[in-house]
């Protein structure tokens, strides 16, 4: 109850307030009246004007020039005689009720230009519609001839006061001229709609009920659009026409990029629609991680491109750390095939397809980032050439390569590095016949500098393998075939080999540089490998080995150093065995093992730059990547401190060595475990 | 030119190699298809909608950011997925089964 009574209070509140309204309308619109009353006289004066016209026209000159320039005024000037017709009879018609007449003059402010649209409908059409339709039609016919007229503001503020008068008729018929009905308004457009149109804006068509119309175009547009596209999808190419364009160059780009896109975005496996609010039995391995543990993670092999071929080189990107590239020896199975072939691995994407093939004529024996070109991939041949790729080229063989000459190389090149900075930067290159070759990336139709690397005997050396000190450019390490290590550097009074360091019986299969910056700088250390089944610590300083590792059964290929931990190394041999040995845990044992699946043969061996993951080639063609637990991986702060330890602890020993010898003549060479904690 | 052509067929086989994926369609701008391995009828419905869809998307783009441009469009359904790489000249469509 209380509800109805607050409601018709509500209502009793809102008709008063249209009451008012209604006064005040009134009021305002007695205020108009005498305005328009004032501005009547301008018609009168155009009556005036229209005559002159029609004598200038009976003279031959053209009203029509008038009749263009102020069509609002033929409007108001023509209709008086036609309106006093008219008007007597609509304002008689029992359809000019009040309630019309307010909801035609509700609408009118929204009228618009399209009065003469009236001459599209045929008048029938007043007799189909209802009178409700007839009569809120009529003004917009009406007052779309008024709308260009100077009175139309006008117009619009006059109707609203009017609303729900019943006496409104008289006066609007009155007080305004240029208010007419449907009937004689068609003869006014006969003789207006012409120029009138030519007036009207461009886009808006002359045509009949604007609501109907406005839609209209919408419809047709999008119907026409639809069918015209649908043949084209239809008309299909002639196999010759796809051809051509699958053989055009655009298209060529297209599938490598959008190919190499599709790939990883395929690769991805990420479900985004995981729902953890079901009950999920996957939740496992929250410890697998914890321990010192190496992890198969995955291998990368190509099929046609990597099968057979011993992986001869690992090296990652310095822009682009996910990047490695590793070259392969020739596949004997396939004649046909390049010799060479390199391959750009991507280590962040999950898709097991090469990100680049490269090859050439011959195999390649190392192959390194161009270090400060991104887009370089340099190759060093068994024939001696080192050949350059360029990712950004479409194209797999090299764009450029060195000339086989007895300037350069003739041996197989196995070393291969970029050495300097940004802007002072060579290609340092070494083959078998202890030729080091220095190069610049800009020319590489000639070295830079040669220099022959030879035993103090006058014997070549044959270098098998390299390395620089971490940011040395001149000071370098080499292994060899006859088991000797040597240290040389390129410049200077001295330039050659410095330093022999004997202690490996078989061929040097791999030479790594420290490289872990910390508070100490342990960068004089370097380790190898050798066909001995050992691998071996040395001090440049000493030519004696600081310590011999020995705990493998086969020939060792390669080792190499943490870029993370100080006292982490991984080592391969060729039974498939994967070591990784924390010196500062333990020197006889690995702290990590894991022997690749198939037991293949080993043949190089690298950390990822963030020294997370470490990455094995194998004599297959399959590069294979095993996670390294975090704990092993990760150096805590004490770990240089412990390394400085060890190494003392090693001397020691080796000192304690020496001494045994001397004293006991053959003592055997016990050397005690060290576990420093 | 052959093995370039090879090339062409290489990638596209290895993309329709991927699990789960039921179809890889290359089309022009037009939308006129010039490889598949689907079935004609789904190929050119594929071609047409696609392309339409991928020539929308890039406007909002654009329109969003005239400097912008369109890379890649991923549609998810519950029966599909369907990846587009749009380029230039040329759409790449692979319709995957993200279930498998």
């Amino acid at each position: 109850m209380a509800d109805r009574k607050a409601e018709l209070e509500k209502k009793k509140a809102k008709l008063q307030a249209i009451r008012e309204e209604k006064e005040r309308r009134r009021r305002e619109k007695e205020q108009k009246d005498a305005e328009e009353a004032a501005q009547r006289t301008a018609p009168a004066d155009k009556d005036t004007r229209k005559e002159l016209d029609e004598m200038l026209s009976s003279l031959g000159v053209a009203p029509v020039a008038d009749v263009l320039s102020s069509l609002s005024s033929v409007t108001s000037v023509g209709t008086p005689e036609q309106s006093f017709t008219a008007t007597p009879e609509t304002s008689l018609q029992p359809n000019a009720t009040p309630v019309f007449v307010a909801s035609q003059r509700k609408k009118a402010p929204q009228l618009s230009v399209v009065s003469v649209q009236t001459t599209s409908i045929p008048p029938k059409e007043t007799v189909v519609y209802t009178k409700q339709t007839q009569t809120t039609h009529a003004p917009h016919e009406r007052d779309g001839s008024d709308s260009s007229s100077p009175l139309k503001g006008y117009y619009e503020d006059w109707w609203r006061p009017r609303k729900a008068q019943t006496f409104g008729y008289y006066d609007e018929y009155n007080l305004n001229p240029g208010l007419e009905w449907e009937d004689e308004f068609t003869v006014d457009d006969e003789e207006s709609s012409l120029p009138y149109q030519n007036k009207l804006p461009p886009g808006i068509l002359p045509s009949g009920l604007p609501q109907v119309k406005e839609i209209e175009p919408a419809v047709t547009q999008v119907e026409q659009e639809a069918p015209k596209k649908e043949p084209k999808t239809l008309q299909e190419l002639s196999e010759d026409e796809k051809m051509m364009i699958v053989l055009s160059e655009d298209f060529q780009k297209f599938i490598d990029r959008s190919g190499r896109l599709m790939e990883r975005a395929l690769s991805e496996r990420t479900d985004i629609y995981t729902d953890y609010t079901g009950a999920t039995d996957n939740e496992d391995g929250g410890d697998e991680k914890s321990g010192n543990r190496l992890s198969f993670n995955r291998f990368f092999f190509d099929e046609r491109w990597s099968k057979n071929r011993f992986v001869t080189s690992l090296d990652w990107s310095p822009q682009y750390p996910e990047l490695l590239v590793a070259s392969y020896q020739s596949n004997t199975e396939s004649p046909h095939d390049p010799d060479g072939v390199c391959l750009v691995w991507n280590t962040k994407f999950k898709k097991t397809t090469p990100e680049y093939i490269f090859h050439c004529q011959s195999a390649v024996m190392s192959a390194t980032f161009a270090r400060f070109h991104p887009n370089l991939i340099l190759g060093g041949t068994y024939s001696g050439q080192i050949v350059l790729w360029d990712n950004r080229v479409q194209k797999r063989t090299p764009i450029q390569r060195t000339p086989l000459s007895a300037a350069s190389h003739t041996h197989p090149v196995y070393c291969l590095s970029v050495v300097g900075t940004q802007n002072a930067h060579n290609l340092i290159s070494v083959s078998t016949d202890g030729r080091l070759c220095s190069w610049s990336l800009e020319m590489l139709s000639q070295p830079q500098d040669t220099l022959e690397l030879q035993h103090p005997k006058n014997k070549a050396i044959a270098v098998t393998c390299h390395a620089f000190p971490n940011n040395d450019v001149n000071n370098f390490v080499l292994g060899s075939e006859e088991g000797a290590v040597y240290s040389a550097c390129r410049h200077g009074s001295k330039a050659g080999v410095t330093e022999i360091y004997e202690g490996h019986q078989a061929p040097v299969t791999g030479i790594n540089t420290h490289k872990v910056s910390g508070p100490m700088d342990f960068s004089h250390l370097f380790l190898t490998s050798s066909f001995d089944w050992t691998v071996k610590l040395w001090n440049q300083k000493e030519n004696k080995p600081l310590y011999s590792f020995e705990d493998n059964g086969d020939y060792v290929a390669d080792v190499a150093w943490s870029p993370l931990h100080p006292a982490l190394f991984a080592a391969v041999d060729a039974s498939g065995r994967l070591d990784l040995w924390n010196l500062n845990t333990d020197t006889e044992v690995p702290t990590a093992t894991a022997t690749v699946d198939g037991s293949p043969a080993l043949n190089r061996v690298s950390f990822t730059p963030a020294g997370t993951h470490v990455t094995t080639g194998d004599d297959n063609g399959k590069i294979w990547v095993y996670d390294v637990g975090e704990q092993l991986a990760t150096p805590r702060h004490d770990d240089w401190q412990k390394m400085m330890c060890t190494l003392q602890e090693l001397k020691n020993n080796q000192a304690d060595d020496e001494i045994d010898k001397l004293n006991l003549g053959s003592g055997p060479s016990s050397v005690s475990s060290i576990v420093s904690r | 030119m052959n093995s370039k052509a090879s090339e062409v067929e290489d990638t596209l086989k290895r993309i329709q190699s991927h699990k789960g994926v039921i179809g890889t369609i290359v089309v022009n701008s037009e939308g006129i298809p010039i490889k598949t391995t689907m079935d004609n009828t789904t190929t050119v419905q594929y071609a047409g909608l696609i392309s339409q869809l991928s020539d929308k998307a890039r406007s909002v783009v654009r329109d969003l950011d005239p400097t912008n441009d369109l890379t890649f469009l991923r549609i998810r359904s519950k029966k599909h997925e369907i990846m587009v790489a749009p380029d230039r000249e040329f759409i790449l469509i692979v319709i995957q089964n993200p279930a498998e």
